[in-house]
C-alpha cells in the first residue's frame, strides 16, 4: 500500500512538473506577450521595463530554467495582473475553488448516485423524467447554466447574481460572513453540479443495469434477499468501479476550477484566475495556477485509485501483490 | 404513457415560470427589489453606491498605472491642483482656490485652499506639490506621466514658496496649459518620501499596501481590497469640497467597487439592483434591456451624447510590412483610401452596426468632441460609380469579371482585416464593409483576434488592414500626440515611421505648433488644417460616431454622464443614493 501511495505521489510530482512548464512554455509562444497589457498606445520605455521584470527578454527556455529553480524555493514569481506575488494569489483562489468544488461535489454526489441506482434499477414514467432531465442538463454548456442561473438570481432575487460575499460582509463578523458566503454558494455550486450530477446518474444507471443482471444478483435474489437490501449491499457496491474512476476526474477537474462558471458567477476561484492569467499572458501567474491545477488533478487521481482500491476486491489483491 | 405526460407537466410549468420571470415587472412577481423611484429631490448623506468593472487595480500607485481603473481611483481617492472638468470640459479650481499666470504664461501661482489635509489628517502643504513632480521626474519612478507633464521635452517644475503657495513653471509656451495639469495628481509626501529617497517610488503601494499606509486628497478613502473580488471605499473625513448648499461632501458614506468580469452578468446585476453603476456606456447591444428595465422603473437610461471617439479603418502604411507584396502599389495611394469613403454608405452603416444610434462622420474628430470638431471637413458622399471612377484613375479594375477590382498585372484588391475576436459591433462593423465594398470591387475577409495577439500584430505592423477603437482620455488633440506625430509611440497606420510622407511632415509640423500656441482660437485654426489633411489623405477611415448611453439605477442622484470614461464617477463626490 505504501509503495502504491509512493509510486502515485511521484506520478502525482511529474504531473505538476509537466503541467505547469508546459503552461509557461504555451504562455510564452502564443501571441502577445505580458505587454499588450499596457494597450496599443504604451511607451516603448513602459514595454521594455516590463519585459526585463517578466524575464520576456530570456529564451523561453531559459526563463522556464530560471522559474523552475525559483519555484523550487517556492518562489513562483510576481504576477504582472495583480503586482504581487503569485503565490499568494493562488492560494487564496484554490482555497475559494475547493469550496465551491467540494459543495458541487456533494451536491452532484448525493443527487446524482441516488437517481442513477433509481433509474438503473426501475422502469416508468419516473426513470423517464429523470432520464430526460439528467440528458438536458448534460447538453446545456455550462456557460448557459451560469448565465441561466445568473439571470434567474438576478430577476427573482432569491439568491445573489454573483461574487462570494456580499458588500454587508465587509463589516460582519466570522460567523455572518460564513452564512454571507454560504448564501452566494448555492448559484455557482449548481452551476458546476448540474451537470455533473447528471453524469453521474446516467453512468451509475447504466452500471446498475448491467450489474442487475450479473448471475451473483441472481443467485441473491433465490437466497431471499430483499429487492432493497439487494440494490444497497450487492448491485450498487459491485457497481461502483466504473464510478470511482470517473468520481477521481470529476474531483481533478473540479478543484482545479471551472472558469466558465467561475468567471459568470464572478466566483474568485483558480478557474477565472487562470483565464485572466492566460488572456493578459501574465506568464508566472499562468504557469502557478497550472501547478495548483496539477497538483488537484493528481489529488483526484490519488482519490479515484483510493476509492478504487476500497470498492474493488481485485484492485486490493493486485495491489498485495 | 404516464411519462410523456408528466413530461409535458414539467415542461409547461418550466415555461409558464419562465414567462412569469422575464415579464412580471420588478422580478418574480412582486418579489424584486427595486421601486420606481425617479431621480429628482433634495440630495441627502449616507449611503452606500455599488459600482463594478472588469478587472480590479495592478497598483494604488498613480505615477505608474496606466490601467482604466488606475484613473476612476485616482479620481476617488486623490486630488490635484485644478481638475478638467467632465461634463463642461472647463478647467476649475480643485486644491488651488485660485491662481495668476505670468505675462508670457510660463509661470502660474497657485494659491491653495486653507485647511487642507490628507485623508490621515496631516495637513496638505505645497511641498506635497513639489514633491509629486519630482517623484514623476525620478528617473527610478520611469512615470509614464513624464510626457503627459512635460512640454516640447522637457518637465514642467514646481517650487514652495510657502506653505499654501505653489508656482509651476511651464518650460516652454504650451497649447494645452492649465489643462496638462489636470494629470498632476499630488502624492503625500509625508508617506512616500523615503521611497522616493531610496528609489523604490515605483513600487510602493503597490495592492498588497496596507489601506492605512495610504492617504489621499479624494473624497473617499481605500479601507479594504480583496484581488478579484471588490474595492471598499470610505468617505474621506478631511475631505475638503461642500455642496452649494454648505453640506459637507461627499454624499456617501461609502462606494463599493465589485468586480464582475463578465459584461453580461454585469449587466443583469444592474438591472437587479445589485449593481448601481458601471464605468462604461452601454454597448449597442444592451439598449434594449436596458430600455426594457427603464420602463420597469428599474434604471434610468441618459442619452450622454455622441461618442468622441469612432470605429477605425486603416490599412497598413509601413512600405516594410508589405515586403515585396505588389498590393501595396496602390494601398500607398490615397485615391484608393477616398475610393473606399466614397463606396460606403454611412447612413446604412450606422443602421446595421449600430442598429441607427449613431451619425455619419468623415474624420477621427467626431461631433461629440463639442471642442474640437470641424464641420467643414472634406467629405466623401456615398457614390459607387464615383468610387469605381477613382479606382479606375489609379488602374484598378475588374479585367476578369470575378467582381473584384484587379490592377494591369492582376493583382487583385482582396485583404485580410484584423480586429479584436468577441466584441460584436467590430464583427458587424466588418460585414457591413465587407458587403458595401464589394460592389466597387474590394474584397476584405474578417479576421477576428484575441486582444492580445491583435495588439501584437499592431505593434510589429504585422497585418493588412485592421479594424479597432481606440479611447481617449482628453478632447485635447494634445492628449493624441503619440498617434498624430509621425515619431509618435501610437502613429498605428505607420508604425515606426522613419521617412513620413510630405502630408505626414506637415502634419507633424502643425501639431508642433498646435502643442506650443497658447492661443486657443489659434490652435483651433492649426487643428482644423490637421483635420483636412487628414481627410484628404485617409491614413484611417471612419464612418459613423455612435450616440452613447448609459444606464443607472434609478436611486442614484447627481449623475452626470460623460463622453469620457469613467461616465459617472468621475464626479464621485456629487452623487448620493435615495
Amino acid at each position: 500500500m505504501i509503495r502504491f501511495l509512493l509510486r502515485r505521489l511521484a506520478f502525482a510530482l511529474l504531473l505538476v512538473i509537466a503541467v505547469s512548464s508546459s503552461a509557461l512554455l504555451l504562455t510564452r509562444l502564443a501571441p502577445g506577450d505580458l505587454t499588450t497589457e499596457l494597450g496599443p498606445r504604451a511607451r516603448a520605455e513602459d514595454i521594455a521595463r516590463a519585459r526585463e521584470r517578466f524575464d520576456l527578454n530570456r529564451s523561453p527556455v531559459g526563463q522556464l530554467g530560471g522559474w523552475a529553480l525559483r519555484a523550487a524555493r517556492f518562489d513562483f514569481g510576481d504576477s504582472f495582473l495583480y503586482d504581487r506575488p503569485v503565490s499568494g494569489l493562488i492560494r487564496r483562489a484554490a482555497g475559494n475553488t475547493a469550496v465551491l468544488a467540494i459543495t458541487a461535489l456533494a451536491v452532484a454526489t448525493f443527487v446524482g448516485i441516488p437517481l442513477g441506482i433509481i433509474t438503473g434499477s426501475r422502469r416508468g414514467g419516473m426513470a423517464a423524467l429523470i432520464r430526460g432531465v439528467s440528458l438536458l442538463c448534460l447538453s446545456i454548456p455550462p456557460l448557459l447554466t451560469s448565465l441561466l442561473l445568473v439571470f434567474l438570481a438576478s430577476r427573482t432575487g432569491w439568491l445573489p447574481a454573483g461574487g462570494m460575499t456580499s458588500v454587508e460582509a465587509v463589516d460582519a463578523g466570522w460567523s455572518a460572513w460564513l452564512l454571507d458566503v454560504m448564501r452566494h454558494l448555492p448559484l455557482p455550486a449548481l452551476a458546476l453540479a448540474l451537470p455533473l450530477a447528471a453524469t453521474f446518474e446516467r453512468l451509475q444507471a447504466q452500471a446498475m443495469t448491467e450489474t442487475i443482471h450479473q448471475p451473483f444478483v441472481t443467485a441473491a435474489l433465490a437466497r431471499g434477499v430483499t429487492w432493497r437490501q439487494l440494490l444497497i449491499d450487492h448491485a450498487w457496491r459491485a457497481s461502483l468501479r466504473s464510478m470511482c474512476a470517473v468520481y477521481g476526474l470529476a474531483i481533478g477537474a473540479l478543484l482545479s476550477g471551472s472558469f466558465v462558471v467561475e468567471y459568470v458567477t464572478a466566483w474568485p476561484g483558480l478557474g477565472r484566475l487562470m483565464y485572466e492569467a492566460l488572456r493578459a499572458r501574465d506568464v508566472y501567474l499562468v504557469a502557478g495556477c497550472a501547478a495548483m491545477g496539477g497538483v488537484f488533478l493528481a489529488i483526484g487521481s490519488v482519490v479515484a485509485d483510493l476509492l478504487l482500491f476500497a470498492a474493488d476486491p481485485r484492485v486490493r489483491e493486485a495491489t498485495a501483490e | 404513457m404516464k411519462a410523456r405526460l408528466l413530461g409535458i407537466v414539467v415542461t409547461a410549468a418550466i415555461l409558464a415560470g419562465g414567462y412569469w420571470v422575464w415579464t412580471s415587472p420588478d422580478g418574480a412577481g412582486g418579489l424584486g427589489r427595486q421601486n420606481a423611484e425617479r431621480e429628482g429631490g433634495p440630495q441627502h448623506r449616507g449611503g452606500q453606491l455599488v459600482t463594478s468593472g472588469r478587472a480590479g487595480p495592478r497598483t494604488f500607485n498613480r505615477f505608474v498605472g496606466q490601467d482604466q481603473l488606475s484613473s476612476v481611483l485616482s479620481m476617488l481617492t486623490m486630488g490635484h491642483l485644478l481638475r478638467v472638468n467632465l461634463s463642461t470640459f472647463e478647467v476649475e479650481p480643485w486644491l488651488a482656490e485660485k491662481w495668476d499666470a505670468s505675462a508670457d504664461n510660463l509661470t502660474y501661482t497657485f494659491h491653495l485652499r486653507p485647511g487642507l489635509m490628507w485623508s490621515d489628517g496631516v495637513p496638505f502643504t505645497a511641498d506635497d506639490v513639489v514633491f509629486s513632480l519630482k517623484a514623476i521626474f525620478d528617473a527610478k519612478t520611469g512615470s509614464y506621466l513624464q510626457d503627459v507633464l512635460s512640454v516640447d521635452g522637457k518637465p514642467i517644475t514646481a517650487d514652495a514658496p510657502d506653505a499654501s503657495t505653489v508656482v509651476i513653471h511651464f518650460p516652454a509656451p504650451s497649447g494645452p496649459g492649465l489643462r496638462l495639469l489636470d494629470s498632476l495628481w499630488v502624492m503625500p509626501k509625508h508617506k512616500l518620501e523615503s521611497a522616493l529617497a531610496a528609489g523604490t517610488f515605483a513600487k510602493a503601494w503597490g495592492t498588497d499596501t496596507s489601506p492605512s499606509d495610504l492617504a489621499g486628497m479624494g473624497p473617499f478613502v481605500i479601507r479594504e481590497y480583496v484581488p478579484n473580488q471588490r474595492i471598499v471605499l470610505d468617505r474621506n473625513p478631511h475631505y475638503w469640497r461642500k455642496a452649494d448648499d454648505g453640506t459637507q461632501l461627499p454624499y456617501l458614506d461609502r462606494i463599493v467597487y465589485e468586480v464582475i468580469p463578465d459584461q453580461d452578468a454585469e449587466l443583469l446585476r444592474l438591472q437587479s439592483g445589485d449593481v448601481d453603476l458601471t464605468q462604461s456606456e452601454l454597448r449597442p447591444d444592451d439598449y434594449v434591456p436596458a430600455k426594457r428595465a427603464e420602463d420597469q422603473g428599474k434604471l434610468k437610461l441618459a442619452e450622454v451624447g455622441l461618442s468622441p471617439k469612432a470605429d477605425a479603418f486603416w490599412f497598413n502604411l509601413k512600405p516594410e510590412a508589405w515586403k515585396s507584396d505588389p498590393r501595396f502599389a496602390f494601398v500607398r495611394k490615397r485615391e484608393f483610401r477616398q475610393a473606399i469613403s466614397y463606396a460606403v454608405d454611412r447612413e446604412k452603416y450606422a443602421e446595421n452596426v449600430y442598429l441607427g444610434a449613431a451619425v455619419p462622420i468623415w474624420g477621427p474628430v467626431t461631433p461629440g468632441n463639442t471642442l474640437w470638431f470641424w464641420p467643414d471637413v472634406p467629405r466623401y458622399f456615398h457614390d459607387v460609380n464615383k468610387a469605381k471612377e477613382v479606382l479606375k484613375s489609379i488602374g484598378l479594375e475588374d479585367r476578369n469579371g470575378n467582381g473584384v477590382v484587379e490592377d494591369a498585372q492582376g493583382r487583385e484588391a482582396r485583404f485580410t482585416v484584423l480586429t479584436q475576436r468577441g466584441v460584436g459591433w467590430y464583427e458587424r462593423g466588418l460585414a457591413e464593409l465587407r458587403t458595401q465594398l464589394a460592389p466597387v470591387g474590394i474584397a476584405i475577409e474578417a479576421a477576428p483576434l484575441e486582444n492580445a495577439a491583435l495588439i501584437q500584430r499592431m505593434l510589429g505592423s504585422d497585418y493588412e488592414a485592421m479594424y479597432q477603437r481606440f479611447g481617449t482620455t482628453d478632447l485635447d488633440p494634445a492628449s493624441e500626440l503619440d498617434m498624430w506625430l509621425s515619431s509618435g509611440d501610437a502613429h498605428f497606420w505607420h508604425m515606426g515611421d522613419a521617412h513620413p510622407e510630405p502630408w505626414e511632415t506637415e502634419i507633424d509640423a502643425l501639431m508642433k505648433s498646435n502643442m506650443t500656441t497658447p492661443d486657443q482660437a489659434k490652435r483651433k485654426e492649426i487643428f482644423k488644417q490637421v483635420q483636412r489633411i487628414h481627410a484628404e489623405n485617409l491614413p484611417v477611415l471612419y464612418f459613423v460616431a455612435p450616440r452613447m448611453y448609459y444606464a443607472y439605477n434609478v436611486r442614484v442622484q447627481g449623475v452626470k454622464p460623460s463622453v469620457l470614461r469613467p461616465v459617472a464617477l468621475w464626479n464621485a463626490d456629487m452623487l448620493s443614493v435615495r
